[in-house]
């Protein structure tokens, strides 16, 4: 019965505020309030899908995670405390599906060597001064989508979404030292594809 | 002297502040003298810069509508999936009649040790008139001494019945039989202790009457194996 009642006046409070915070949007919607579910999609939708767009490399498959992203964050909403920011637990919710789905998919991020580390490429220092010109945030999202996989998730993780070296080496399971190579690589990489622009 | 390969190999950790000191100096040093490196820290400098601003893309309209519909299908799965309401639905019952007959003893027993246990909580009313009364007019009539009489001598008879039949039985049927029995007369028991405690408490005795109803019930289906 407390829960009923919990659950009718959060979902009053979820739709009288304008400006409902994540938090309380996440527990109505986790009492059963659908309005707040969809008022969390709309404000996270971009996001999400975005970081899934990035990682994936596809609309289509961006989207088919999109939708199991806030699936996963539907049947998981009633464990959110609130412990730490909506957009923390679903920022980590959504690079994590992506992950696993890569596990699922038999997607090899990058060749890896036998202790499980992506295999280090030799590149030659560039002695080349051309420079980059007119970058800007259109030229990187695209340079960023012809990146190899591997290259693509260390960066997309450490650059575009600000995780650290010690988290992406947790997610990905290989050492620090294999994910800042990685990093570099693509970084170099990015440098070489905008270049040639 | 460090030289443009170690220099672009430690670049992005200098760029991302994680060099020790002595390293740090040293690319300083390269970058002053060099022209390449520069050029290369520069724009990697501009990557990592505007890789923190990328915009956000947004997914087709239609993505929130099989989202909904997905939801509202796993809400339907969710309520049919609960394991007690599959097992009622996809269990057929096929039971004799003295299993039917314990089946119904277990839940009278059930219904009345929970209202037994719940009254125990609750003062009981002074008198059965006072009790039918706060019931709100409910029709309820305390058992006279003769109604237990009564049923007292009509399980008496089906006991001795039932007992010249138990040699015949299988294990099973007797175990079951016994089980049900010891149910009955636990519940009797029960209201009995009630009663002992309060003579005039009309819940307890519909319960036992229940109870004594349902021995009698119990005795008559398997006085027939």
């Amino acid at each position: 019965m407390a829960s009923i009642t919990n659950a009718l006046i959060m979902s009053v409070t979820a739709e009288r505020s304008p400006a409902a915070s994540d938090l309380e949007l996440a527990r109505a919607a986790a009492a059963g309030d659908t309005s707040a579910f969809e008022r969390l999609y709309e404000q996270h939708h971009r996001r999400v899908y975005s970081l899934c767009l990035r990682m994936m490399g596809g609309p289509s498959q961006a989207e088919d995670l999109t939708q199991e992203v806030f699936l996963q964050v539907h049947r998981k909403l009633g464990s959110f405390r609130g412990d730490s920011a909506f957009t923390t637990w679903l920022h980590r919710l959504t690079v994590n599906q992506v992950l696993m789905h890569f596990r699922k998919r038999g997607v090899k991020l990058e060749h890896t060597s036998e202790e499980g580390d992506f295999t280090n490429v030799i590149e030659t220092p560039i002695q080349s001064t051309r420079r980059i010109s007119m970058v800007d945030r259109l030229a990187i999202d695209k340079a960023v989508s012809e990146l190899p996989p591997g290259y693509r998730t260390v960066f997309v993780l450490h650059d575009v979404e600000g995780y650290e070296h010690e988290e992406i080496s947790g997610m990905l399971h290989v050492s620090v030292g294999t994910s800042k190579s990685q990093l570099h690589k693509a970084r170099m990489r990015l440098r070489e594809l905008l270049t040639k622009k | 002297m460090m030289v443009c390969e170690n220099c672009q190999e430690l670049i992005s950790d200098y760029i991302d502040g994680s060099l020790e000191l002595g390293e740090q100096v040293q690319i300083e040093r390269h970058l002053a003298d060099c022209e390449p490196c520069r050029a290369v820290r520069d724009d990697l400098l501009q990557i990592v810069h505007f890789s923190h601003q990328l915009p956000l893309h947004a997914p087709s309209g239609a993505l929130w509508t099989r989202i909904e519909g997905e939801v509202a299908q796993q809400r339907g799965h969710w309520f049919r999936s609960l394991p007690w309401l599959t097992w009622l639905r996809t269990r057929h019952f096929n039971l004799s009649l003295p299993q039917m007959a314990a089946t119904a003893a277990a839940i009278v027993i059930a219904v009345s040790t929970v209202v037994l246990f719940a009254r125990q909580e609750r003062p009981a009313p002074q008198n059965a008139a006072t009790g039918a009364a706060a019931l709100g007019g409910l029709d309820v009539n305390p058992l006279s001494s003769s109604d237990f009489q009564q049923i007292e001598k009509q399980i008496s008879q089906l006991s001795e019945s039932v007992e010249q039949r138990k040699v015949e039985w299988d294990p099973e049927l007797r175990s079951a039989f016994e089980r049900n029995l010891l149910y009955v007369d636990q519940c009797l028991a029960e209201c009995r202790h009630q009663l002992s405690d309060n003579p005039a408490d009309y819940v307890s005795q519909e319960l036992m009457l229940n109870a004594y109803r349902e021995k009698v019930r119990l005795l008559e289906g398997f006085d027939n194996f």
